[in-house]
């Protein structure tokens, strides 16, 4: 057992967490070990049509029609979403592909079955996050390379300027007005295909 | 340095990777001894929120592999999520995964080659617009056109002559001679080096070579006979720690370019050089690399001070955008690329083992690690 003061217990403690479960026994212990790791945790029943988008974290009974309770689409989640098996499955195991679960817990519930559900999907949701952020960031640089090149191009055949003092010009403008490069390369492709 | 690897319960502990064995040891240990500086600095004046930082240090023997692996063991064994280290781009990249999926924070204060962004990386080293750019300028307008490559066999030579050798074309000049040798590479294999460099004849050579090959190749070349008023070694990591472990008389008359040299006169450095001195010796060199790792500590401090929390997820944010008066002058951390606003200055090598600064760029330049503003030539010099 991790001492309490591990890194994995820090991070659990400023978790959000939604529980969108029946109220019932089960239910309420499923809150009770999830308070045990000084997350805040709140519960939600019967289902909303359509769930709220605060949490971190969220625990939700595995029912038909989940995937179009959730307020984003597959392959953007915004927090980590754990199914919980109802008693009575009905066997539609295509609700963990189409719901896009991080994990799954099982019935009966058990203390250390909520803990590994918490931390699987949480550890998993939020490195996914993290490569997500990294590719975005190099969409962003593919896109602010070409945006540059375009405008250089530009700059270069209008302004009678050579390639270095194009570079010079977005670089001084960018500067002084504290922009990204990008947004003054956008500016001067917007303005040319306006102005022709 | 005894006593760097205890616990206690209500300090800040941090991991260290820095080689003090094998072939990167000449600088790696001149980081550590930058990181452990500061890190003192902030203990004897009362910790962060009265807390010490106590560091984990490990020796990773120059090896990419034992980086990653020592890191993993920070991060699992000993429960750490900040790590200073890392001076080749091997190591980097050996770490990177780990920290990545544990969601560690790895300060990183070497210059490298650029084109890279990790979540959970801070560079503090200078990219390829904070120092190569102004360097081939440099050497262009001084000593001509004709350029000659020299590098250790790995990502940073490669991935750096392969920049410099656009930035040379696109100024009019031409790379007449490209050539690697191992990074374990001994004193005699230099020898075929020299020879090509006899018989292309550059009007400059760029070297990537780093740890002990630099010392042995800038021996080479005096031995050869060679003379740096009309043929300089141009370099990036050739720092004060190099060119005393290859001898000031090697080393005079030889280029680098870097955001700090020991030279700096005023501002923050001279307190800086004093307690380096005062710490490690008087004949200890502060460098580059040395000023990178102790400021990256401090920069560290200032945003762990405000979250009172090392959580990754909390400290990053705290530290894009912070802002510190450096040795090397007032930097920040540029929040879009996770990498530092730094200096760029070209220094001459002396007699004395020191830099003679021959160009200053007027302000902090802005890191643009992919280059996508090109950036060179944009920047006004002064001397």
């Amino acid at each position: 057992m991790a001492s309490p003061s591990s890194p994995v217990f820090g991070e659990l403690a400023r978790l959000d967490i939604l529980v969108a479960v029946p109220p019932d026994e089960e239910g309420t212990f499923l809150v009770r070990e999830l308070r045990r790791t000084r997350a805040s945790v709140r519960s939600l029943w019967p289902l909303p049509e359509t769930l709220p988008d605060t949490s971190d974290v969220i625990f939700c009974e595995l029912a038909s029609g989940l995937p179009a309770r959730l307020p984003w689409v597959p392959g953007n989640a915004r927090a980590a979403l754990v199914g919980v098996m109802p008693a009575q499955f009905s066997g539609d195991f295509d609700l963990l592909r189409t719901s896009a679960v991080d994990a799954v817990l099982h019935r009966p519930l058990t203390a250390h079955a909520v803990m590994t559900c918490l931390i699987i999907a949480w550890m998993r949701f939020s490195y996914e996050r993290r490569l997500r952020q990294r590719i975005a960031k190099l969409e962003e640089t593919l896109r602010a390379v070409r945006l540059v090149e375009r405008a250089k191009a530009i700059l270069v055949a209008k302004r009678n300027l050579n390639e270095d003092d194009a570079y010079r010009f977005m670089q001084r403008q960018a500067m002084e007005r504290r922009v990204p490069i990008a947004v003054i390369a956008s500016a001067i492709i917007d303005s040319q295909a306006i102005l022709g | 340095m005894p006593g760097i690897s205890y616990r206690r319960d209500d300090a800040w502990r941090v991991g260290v990777l820095f080689s003090r064995t094998g072939f990167m040891a000449v600088i790696e240990d001149t980081q550590l001894r930058g990181t452990l500086l500061a890190i003192e600095e902030i203990n004897a004046a009362g910790g962060v929120n009265g807390r010490e930082i106590v560091p984990i240090v490990y020796d990773p023997g120059s090896e990419p592999a034992v980086f990653g692996h020592l890191a993993k063991r920070l991060m699992v064994e000993d429960q750490v999520t900040t790590i200073f280290g890392c001076y080749t781009s091997s190591s980097r990249r050996a770490v990177i995964p780990v920290v990545e999926r544990l969601n560690g924070l790895l300060w990183y204060p070497t210059l490298y080659e650029g084109f890279e962004y990790s979540p959970n990386v801070i560079y503090t080293g200078a990219a390829p617009n904070q120092n190569s750019v102004v360097l081939c300028r440099y050497l262009l307008e001084n000593y001509g056109r004709r350029f000659f490559f020299v590098g250790s066999d790995y990502i940073y030579p490669r991935e750096s002559n392969r920049i410099m050798g656009d930035l040379v074309r696109r100024q009019g000049g031409e790379v007449v001679g490209e050539t690697y040798v191992s990074l374990r590479a001994q004193r005699r294999d230099f020898q075929p080096v020299i020879r090509q460099i006899r018989a292309a004849s550059p009007d400059v050579i760029f070297s990537t070579v780093v740890g002990d090959g630099t010392i042995y190749f800038y021996q080479a070349y005096a031995e050869a006979g060679f003379n740096p008023k009309v043929m300089p070694i141009a370099s990036l990591t050739t720092t004060e720690a190099e060119i005393r472990a290859m001898g000031f008389d090697v080393g005079e008359g030889h280029i680098t370019a870097a955001s700090y040299f020991q030279t700096i006169e005023g501002g923050q450095n001279t307190g800086f050089v004093s307690r380096y001195h005062k710490r490690f010796g008087d004949d200890e060199p502060t460098n580059a690399c040395v000023e990178a790792a102790y400021f990256q500590v401090h920069v560290f401090a200032k945003a762990l001070e405000s979250t009172n929390s090392l959580d990754t997820d909390i400290l990053r944010p705290m530290v894009l955008g912070t802002e510190f008066d450096a040795p090397q002058g007032r930097i920040s951390i540029n929040e879009a690329s996770n990498h530092a606003n730094l200096w760029t200055r070209i220094g001459r090598a002396n007699r004395r083992g020191q830099f003679d600064i021959v160009f200053r760029s007027q302000d902090a330049v802005p890191a643009d690690p992919y280059l996508i503003s090109a950036g060179w030539g944009f920047m006004a010099g002064a001397v």
